[in-house]
């Protein structure tokens, strides 16, 4: 072990790979920033750039674009509510209005600093554990990741505010989006009315653009010229209070990112959300959160980044991408003339662990890169609104166009912008809709592959344990809270003010 | 620190940039070995790559596109991916490209299961087939602590018991092996529709399916770790590689199902003879370069080509091969 991380030391630490684990953070993070180019799409450009570098060379600088967009994500994310990725969608949901109240400087230091932690506990804990949680995430089949997704459809009453059945409403919305195009299961093309292009389904990543920017935009426009924020130099700081405050946030969230992670699919985003929701319901601040926790922010950026970890679990101990980056990754390593698969780290252990050490140094820089630049990216509210809007307009429609080389994604990103704004005018949740359309295509497929296993019969969901056991959690998920107010005021009231 | 590092990229971007247009200078100039072709392509070629960027398609992409820089020095190829629809998106900006010469698609086995689902409009006529290089099987595979030695283990099995079989999609080339196999043997296996090969071997080695049909590129390092055993291999011949030859067919075995994923090179349609001869000339030149060799060995697949009119030959047998398989 401690050998190994010598050996990944060593061969991280050449100054070469030192470069180029920089130059992947740095367009990591460039590309994290802006609308529509993900991570996914950021490696596989840039990965026919890498194939005169050594492999090992050339995958330090890829996964750093990797875990580099985490960080980049949640710039936009905090200062303009415009998320990069689907990991950093509830990051918007405090850290925008934390930057509306002139705080834009310490949501986005809590978020490299929770990000940095998240890191630092997941890279221990991929290090010294990968073979026995990637065991553990095997035995996740379709009846498990049924319960899995019942779980995140559960955290829903997180995001709705006051109106639970309105955010059951936009969950439903987002279930129904994501139901077009064609059905894996028997190949029928669904809702497509002859078209091509919605064959793959309305496009996620042009959906959050055409939600969050262009609807904020418009939002904006409608409200009147927004004042530009000025905020004092010390409130753009973070205060100690604000690190107390995330200690916790930061920790579970790193805890949770790690588990789901480790799980193949939705790992990030679910993480995120589910973050989220466990600290809106364990917070003393409870109230705050909507409006500006910095816990709202602090736990969802350290769970993305510990899940982005822990998809390395299942990748590299058995050559199972854990989601859709880190299957690009697999297909580089095929690229380059090496087989991944259960033996890489026995065969290649020189980059195995250098890749795993890269993390360590990748991680630093970029937490040496945001600190004291987070700041620096807050002070970019001074410009007054009508010269930001026209920019956001523009790389929205640029992002979204460069995603597919098609117009139709323009046209997307355009349909979905004037949705978002009816949304925020008729005041629509837009997070569970979101959860909706990420969950969407994972719970059908799980749905009916349980069905195919279970020949036709649902309920092995209750029959085998690891199923089980989630389902009660996402039950006491739902229902916990209600019970327990309903316990303390029957006794805290006499049982005649019971009824209704 | 960061103006070194940028100066750098800079420099090579630079450099790359200089070369291709010494390449395209020289392409211009030049040309007289290939005297007998009356047409060439006048600027940078494009390889469309209808699936995403590190799959299958992408690799053998990008192998055909540095393969006819090989063959064609003055040939410059840029791949472009247009993902979506399981190839439908890419195939119907093809279809839309007709008569240009200059773009050439990397193509596979959607070429003739789009169609059959009847969710696109257009068939492989619509195109013009140039080569198809080479055919990619697949191996009948079972976790490592299954009881099945042989295919006809399985097989047996499936007449008493229920034996489930992990697909990667209705019209994909595992289901048709699978289709074909119950035909022969009539025998049902129970299916569970995923949607990768990488979703496949995750359920293998979680024991939530008892088979599924692999192309060995995909689960060669779970084969040579022993976690995951190849029972059968579903080709005409056994494979050359080492770590596959002593896979037996499943014809060896008793049952007579052999059915690959081709992979190809295709033209828009409604281009000229000259361009098309131009173009099989090329490929012709192509099977012979190194990179194409080292393309085949490590990719797994075997070598077994057919130029212009025999592949259009292999594309119709095959056509009705898979409708077979999905009707019955």
């Amino acid at each position: 072990m401690l050998d190994n991380l010598l050996l990944g030391f060593e061969t991280a630490l050449t100054l070469e790979n030192v470069m180029w684990c920089f130059v992947g953070v740095l367009m990591g993070t460039v590309i994290g920033v802006l609308p529509g180019l993900g991570s996914t799409t950021g490696v596989a450009i840039l990965l026919p750039l890498t194939l005169s570098l050594e492999p090992v060379t050339a995958l330090i600088m890829l996964a750093g674009i990797y875990y580099g967009c985490q960080y980049g994500g949640t710039i936009t994310s905090v200062l303009i509510s415009t998320p990069g990725e689907a990991s950093t969608v509830v990051t918007t949901l405090d850290g925008y209005q934390m930057a509306r109240r002139g705080r834009a400087g310490a949501a986005l230091a809590i978020s490299a600093i929770g990000s940095f932690v998240a890191a630092i506990v997941s890279l221990a804990l991929l290090m010294a554990l990968a073979p026995p949680f990637a065991d553990f995430a095997l035995r996740f089949g379709p009846p498990e990741m049924l319960a899995v997704m019942v779980l995140g459809l559960a955290t829903i009453v997180s995001f709705s505010g006051e109106d639970r059945v309105l955010g059951a409403t936009m969950a439903v919305l987002g279930l129904v989006i994501a139901m077009v195009g064609v059905d894996t299961g028997s190949g029928v093309a669904r809702y497509t009315f002859g078209s091509v292009d919605l064959l793959s389904g309305i496009p996620f990543v042009e959906v959050m653009i055409g939600l969050f920017a262009v609807g904020e935009v418009l939002h904006q426009i409608r409200e009147g010229a927004a004042a530009p924020i000025r905020a004092r130099f010390r409130e753009l700081l973070i205060s100690r209070d604000d690190l107390r405050r995330s200690v916790g946030p930061i920790l579970r969230g790193s805890g949770l990112g790690f588990l789901f992670g480790c799980l193949p699919g939705a790992g990030s985003t679910l993480a995120s959300f589910m973050a989220y929701g466990v600290e809106k319901r364990v917070s003393k601040h409870a109230e705050e959160f909507g409006s500006g926790a910095i816990e709202g922010v602090a736990a969802p950026e350290s769970a993305n980044n510990a899940a982005a970890n822990a998809n390395f679990v299942p990748t590299l101990t058995l050559g199972v991408p854990g989601g859709a980056t880190t299957a690009v990754l697999l297909g580089a390593f095929t690229i380059y003339g090496i087989q991944p698969g259960p033996l890489l780290f026995d065969q290649q252990p020189e980059l195995v662990w250098g890749l795993l050490a890269s993390f360590f140094i990748g991680n630093l820089i970029l937490l040496v890169l945001n600190l004291p630049l987070a700041p620096v990216f807050a002070q970019l509210l001074r410009v007054p609104y009508g010269y930001l809007y026209p920019l956001i307009l523009f790389t929205s429609v640029l992002g979204a166009y460069a995603i597919s080389n098609n117009m139709f994604s323009v046209w997307v990103v355009l349909v979905f912008g004037l949705i978002g704004y009816a949304m925020k005018r008729l005041g629509l949740p837009t997070a569970p809709l979101v959860l909706g359309l990420v969950l969407g295509p994972l719970f059908e497929k799980a749905l009916v592959q349980t069905s195919s296993i279970g020949d036709g019969n649902l309920l092995i969901v209750f029959t085998r344990p690891l199923s089980l056991v989630v389902l009660v959690i996402a039950a006491l998920l739902l229902f916990g809270p209600a019970l327990v107010t309903r316990v303390r005021s029957a006794r805290s009231r006499p049982p005649s003010t019971l009824v209704g | 620190m960061i103006n070194r590092a940028g100066t750098r990229v800079a420099l090579a971007l630079a450099c790359a940039g200089a070369l291709t247009l010494a390449g395209c200078g020289g392409g211009s100039g030049g040309g007289g070995g290939d005297a007998a072709a009356g047409w060439q392509p006048d600027g940078d070629v494009t390889m469309v790559v209808p699936f995403a960027a590190g799959g299958g398609s992408d690799r053998a992409g990008r192998a055909l596109a540095s393969a006819i820089e090989a063959a064609a020095p003055d040939v410059s190829v840029t791949v472009e991916n247009r993902e979506g629809g399981s190839g439908a998106v890419g195939y119907s900006y093809f279809l839309a490209r007709n008569g240009d010469a200059e773009t050439l698609l990397a193509t596979e086995t959607a070429l003739l299961a789009l169609p059959a689902s009847g969710n696109v409009e257009f068939t492989f006529e619509d195109f013009t087939p140039i080569m198809k290089i080479a055919e990619d099987f697949t191996l009948l595979v079972v976790p490592a602590a299954a009881p099945y030695q042989t295919c006809s283990d399985v097989v047996e099995a499936a007449r008493g018991q229920r034996v489930v079989a992990g697909i990667s999609g209705q019209t994909g080339l595992d289901n048709i092996v699978f289709s074909l196999t119950e035909n022969h043997t009539g025998v049902q296996f129970d299916r569970v529709a995923f949607e990768s090969g990488s979703e496949l071997i995750a359920a293998l080695l979680g024991g939530q399916i008892d088979i599924a049909s692999l192309n060995p590129g995909e689960v060669v390092g779970q084969l040579e770790s022993g976690d995951l055993r190849a029972v059968c291999a579903f080709s005409e011949k056994r494979y050359e590689q080492a770590a596959l030859q002593n896979i037996p067919t499943a014809t060896e075995q008793g049952i007579p199902v052999s059915f690959a994923q081709f992979r190809g090179v295709l033209a828009p349609g409604g281009i000229s003879e000259e361009q098309q001869a131009f173009w099989i000339a090329t490929m012709q030149k192509v099977i012979e370069t190194p990179e194409y060799r080292s393309y085949v060995d490590e990719g797994y697949l075997q070598p077994i080509t057919a130029a212009g009119p025999e592949f259009v030959d292999y594309l119709n047998s095959n056509r009705t091969l898979l409708e077979e398989a999905l009707t019955s």
